[in-house]
């Protein structure tokens, strides 16, 4: 049965919008460091990866227990919750060990250390959990398009819903809340912050949990969604994460979320109509173009 | 302090020094053993490990035991000169591997320099053994001879009208791609490809390619690679709701191919060597396969295995130890070496390729790889739960 | 109680990894990885410390020291003949494996000192370097197997084909600061391999160049190992002394005031856009000579040499030797060619150990093995 075209079209973009969702979610956890401590965190693509690892192992366990054949969602929930919590764990041992002890050095040094952060979680995993792919435990069956005839499984949904929901609660937490509003401030200004009497290092580990719990998600996201994951894929992830927060405007919250949904569309449309063999150019064509134009990115006044 | 530092240095040296002396036969092994492709690595390092275990334990080349060296390239060609540089210092009798074209390439002309027998389990790269060279085999078939009987099997037994092609944008992928292509056309005109398209190794997302396939309502959806990107394509398609079948090279025939697809791997098509179960010879090497790694199948573990064996073979005839001087005996012996394995019949031609690699058609079929179909033959009738072009259109 | 609120700090840090390896390791490897570090991190607290403190500030008193006396005139002199004669007498006594590394690290060095340009000199963030490095070695590549080029002919025209890609980034990227640069050219070494990869009609795709032809002076044609040696140190050198030149010129110091402060360096007269442009140009270049090197030295190029990990690897090799300084450079090359090959016989841990030590490294030395730390 061939689709008309205009259905096609819109199945690629729940496509895009879904690989989106999950770019813009790692996205954040660059975007806010960036913002607070003017830094290009190169290891939290791992931090994904060890999220994408985590979500599978606690599955399995449940699974195991018999947890996920009585209640899925239950316990997809509490895999979610636990994944994101050890994951924070881990962003905070990565701002302890190689980013504060440097924080004053010069900056291209938190980048080499983030370098070698990433080079060992990658093989710790790899030596913890075997080289091979880690297969999910197929819980879910097999659906396509189970919504008539509008193009989207129910795990697209469920992706894009959780993503929005997720972005909906940080814009609330950095608006509304005072800690959000010391993040602010700390990224503002940091010496005006600590004469304010805003404690400086623990906003700033609360940036690296905040950022690991969101790219913990994406992890989980992901694991759901290809059923599948492996230790490398922390890098390009981040690489590409890390692309559209500069799309947005690096530091900027909403740009993030833009440039992530901005970029999961323009790969999947790109793989579809132009050539899948160049995916992962079209990302840096197009920002190219934008940086020219708008050499700050596009939610960032150009100062 | 700093003397104490260098005299457990000497010390060590000594031990080392110490060590050397006993008689041993070395032979070495390399591929990607820490990275993205360490599975595969680690897969042909088991393989030769088994083999040499077996030697070993019927007593070593002629009373001499074989010791094993691995490097690892990271399959990267300047890693892959440094790790072939030393393992002529470690006066190897042979070598098994590399893995990857661009790593066995550059290493090729060290070994060949050093006069040193080397066989790839995997690089099916033509230009491996266009180079002329005396030491280079491979036991690995080249692309052309797998993408002749892959065309024959969507031609004439499963009477494809629609092919869409897509490949992994490597040496190997791209290389059984293209001559996957050029045996369609050779075959029927009538046949039309729909689609040729690259995607990247290591990526999981092809949905945005696949969506963009059904437009074009292909009967089959050949794939050029290896197992993760393959069982993903095959997962996705059914998602974004393709019906056509995945078929592929032995790249993708590992069991993890089917635990990544899950059901969605049902009723794909696989080429490679006939059942290794029904060969004689390679019986035992399953049991002991399986007891040691207990995840069946890993396809480049086979041919690391028969490569090992065969130049073990070879350095027993040359005379095992005493062979050293003269290894240009050993590259001889192997081009002429009438060789039975876990992999069948093999023979090398003048280059250093296998002369026939005898590939037939395997399917999935309830969470296993069956042998499916042998060329020459016609579509198997058993095959009712394997999806036929014609009933395409009853089911989506 | 200074020493007990640090165990205090042992025992909750080694906890936290502990209970964090729990769903990696499972709880039987996660109390040995407890335990390991709380043996590990007392026994450094109580007996290597101040060992190891006074070690390393010796040690970092003794680079300084010698680097400072390296650049006095009359001493500088001998210590770098010294080390000249010493790199052109001790290969003649290795074997070919620790040639080719010792020639690797060269290569490396090369590339190292022409990115100490771009980043250490003028401090523009440069994470696409090795996509010139790859313009270099195609362009030979091509020139050689499709026209016959000879290798003398080809570093010219390498250095000249990727200096001008220099030239296109540094104009594309004009009006960009910091690590807006930065993405851009991730972006540029990223594109530059996606074109090297599927251009299959020019770049032979995947399979890359093979027989690309060796370097011949007069009749005598350049193969061994030891060769190739001499040919990098040769280049290593004319390299060195060309930057060095550069450096201290009036050119390096508007690229240092570039680097220190653009905006009162654009005050004093420096015309920014052009001295930033020029140091793109400039360290392209250098990639460019590197690059047919490599080609020439492997006779194959395929795209999987220049990624951007490539980048990163000779990025870190600045960064680690310290910013700025030509032997940081050259020194950072060596031991990150040398540190991997010697942690070869650790099999699978090669790598992990090489990660933590990047970040051990950074901890003791954040401004680099021979920066000076200012900012």
């Amino acid at each position: 049965m061939t689709l008309p075209l205009d259905a096609m079209l819109l199945q690629q973009l729940v496509n895009g919008l879904t690989l989106g969702s999950i770019y813009a979610l790692i996205a954040l956890g660059y975007t806010m460091v960036y913002g607070i401590l003017e830094m290009i965190n190169f290891a939290h693509g791992e931090i994904y990866m060890i999220g994408s690892y985590l979500c599978i192992i606690f599955l399995g366990i449940f699974t195991y227990f018999g947890l996920t054949q009585s209640h899925l969602l239950l316990s997809l929930f509490l895999v979610a919750i636990l994944s994101a919590v050890t994951c924070a764990g881990y962003g905070i041992a990565m701002e302890r060990i190689a980013y504060r002890p440097i924080r004053s050095a010069h900056r291209l040094s938190p980048l080499i250390s983030a370098l070698g952060v990433s080079i060992f979680l990658q093989n710790y995993v790899m030596l913890t959990q075997g080289s091979s792919d880690k297969v999910f435990p197929h819980v879910f069956p097999i659906s396509s398009n189970s919504f008539g005839a509008f193009p989207i499984t129910p795990i697209q949904l469920f992706i894009i819903v959780s993503a929005i929901l997720l972005m909906a609660g940080l814009h609330f937490f950095v608006q509304k809340t005072s800690l959000g509003k010391a993040m602010r401030a700390v990224a503002q200004d940091k010496m005006m912050a600590s004469l304010c009497g805003i404690p400086i290092d623990r906003v700033i580990v609360v940036t690296f949990v905040i950022g690991s719990m969101l790219a913990a998600m994406a992890g989980v996201m992901v694991s759901i969604y290809y059923g599948v994951t492996s230790f490398y894929i922390g890098y390009v992830a981040g690489m590409k994460a890390f692309t559209a927060a500069v799309i947005g405007g690096i530091g900027n919250i909403p740009g993030a979320m833009l440039g992530g949904i901005l970029l999961g569309m323009i790969e999947s449309l790109g793989a579809a109509y132009v050539s899948s063999e160049f995916k992962d150019g079209f990302a840096f064509i197009i920002l190219i173009f934008i940086l020219i134009f708008r050499p700050s990115g596009l939610l960032t006044k150009n100062a | 302090m700093m003397k104490k530092i260098i005299f457990i240095g000497l010390l060590f040296f000594c031990l080392n020094g110490c060590q050397k002396k006993v008689q041993e036969i070395v032979i070495g092994t390399a591929g990607p053993m820490t990275g993205d492709q360490s599975k595969l690595g680690g897969d042909v390092a088991n393989g030769v490990r088994l083999a040499v275990d077996e030697w070993n334990e019927k007593g070593g080349i002629n009373g001499v035991k074989i010791r094993l060296e691995i490097g690892d390239d990271q399959h990267d060609p300047k890693q892959a000169v440094s790790v072939a540089n030393k393992m002529v210092n470690l006066g190897i009798a042979g070598m098994i591997g590399h893995f990857n074209s661009s790593a066995s390439i550059p290493a090729s002309s060290v070994y060949e320099r050093a006069g040193i027998p080397m066989i790839t389990p995997a690089s099916t790269n033509p230009q491996l053994t266009n180079q002329g060279y005396q030491m280079v085999f491979r036991v690995c078939g080249r692309d052309d001879q797998q993408g002749k009987v892959a065309a024959d099997f969507a031609v004439q037994a499963f009477q494809a009208k629609k092919l869409a092609i897509l490949h992994d944008k490597t040496t190997y992928g791209q290389g059984l791609s293209e001559e996957f292509r050029k045996a369609v056309s050779e075959q029927s005109k009538a046949v039309e490809i729909v689609s040729f398209d690259g995607l990247t190794q290591g990526d999981k997302d092809f949905r945005g390619v696949l969506t963009a396939l059904k437009g074009k309502n292909p009967d089959m959806i050949f794939f050029g690679g290896i197992f993760p990107e393959g069982g993903l394509i095959s997962k996705q398609a059914k998602e974004v709701g393709l019906t056509a079948p995945i078929m592929g090279g032995d790249g993708i025939f590992d069991p993890k191919f089917i635990e990544i697809a899950g059901i969605a791997a049902e009723g794909s098509f696989v080429t490679f060597t006939p059942d290794p179960e029904k060969i004689p010879h390679a019986k035992g090497f399953f049991q002991k396969y399986k007891a040691r790694h207990g995840e069946g199948l890993a396809p480049y573990a086979i041919y690391a295995y028969d490569a090992t064996h065969i130049l073990l073979k070879a350095l027993a005839q040359a005379g095992g130890i005493s062979v050293k001087g003269d290894k240009k005996k050993v590259s001889e012996i192997i081009r002429n070496m009438k060789y039975d394995g876990a992999l069948g019949h093999i023979e090398f031609d003048t280059k250093g390729d296998v002369k026939a690699s005898p590939y037939v058609v395997w399917t999935t079929k309830g969470g296993r790889f069956e042998e499916f179909w042998a060329p020459g033959q016609p579509m198997p009738t058993n095959a009712s739960d394997v999806l036929m072009p014609a009933t395409h259109d009853a089911s989506s | 109680m200074q020493m007990l609120s640090s165990f205090k700090t042992i025992l909750i840090g080694s906890l936290w990894c502990g209970l964090l390896v729990i769903p990696f390791m499972g709880v039987q490897g996660a109390l040995l990885v407890a335990a390991v570090l709380v043996m590990g991190a007392i026994g450094y607290q109580t007996i290597f410390r101040q060992w190891a403190l006074g070690r390393f500030s010796k040690m970092g008193l003794l680079l300084s020291g010698v680097y400072s006396r390296l650049r006095t005139p009359v001493l500088g002199r001998r210590f770098w003949g010294i080390g000249v004669v010493a790199l052109l007498v001790v290969p003649i006594f290795l074997n070919n494996y620790y040639l080719d590394i010792l020639t690797l690290a060269l290569l490396y060095a090369l590339l190292a000192v022409g990115l100490n340009i771009t980043v250490g000199l003028t401090g523009l963030l440069d994470l696409g370097y090795a996509g010139f490095y790859g313009i270099g070695a195609y362009a030979y590549a091509l020139l050689s197997t499709k026209w016959g080029l000879s290798f003398w002919l080809g570093v010219p025209f390498g250095a000249v084909i990727a200096a001008s890609f220099g030239l296109l980034l540094g104009v594309i990227t004009l009006r960009l600061r910091g690590d807006y640069l930065a993405i851009v050219t991730l972006g540029f070494v990223q594109i530059v391999y996606l074109v090297l990869n599927n251009w299959d009609s020019l770049t032979n795709g995947p399979n890359g160049i093979l027989q690309i032809k060796q370097p011949e002076i007069g009749s005598f044609l350049l193969e061994q190992p030891i060769h190739f040696y001499y040919l990098a140190l040769f280049f290593l050198i004319v390299a060195l002394f060309v930057v060095y030149r550069i450096a201290y010129s009036q050119m390096g110091r508007a690229f240092c005031a570039i680097r220190e402060d653009p905006i009162a360096a654009e005050a004093m007269g420096i015309d920014t856009t052009r001295m930033k442009i020029l140091a793109f140009v400039l360290g392209a270049g250098v990639a460019g000579v590197a690059g047919v090197f490599f080609a020439a030295k492997y006779t194959f190029v395929s795209p999987e040499s220049f990624t951007f990990f490539e980048s990163v690897r000779i990025l870190t090799m600045v960064v680690l030797g310290g910013m700025g300084s030509l032997f940081g450079a050259v020194l950072g090359a060596f031991l990150l060619t040398f540190l991997p090959e010697m942690l070869r016989g650790l099999d699978l841990y090669r790598m992990l150990i090489f990660g933590a030590t990047l970040v051990l490294m950074m901890m003791v030395r954040p401004q680099g093995l021979l920066g000076t730390s200012h900012k």
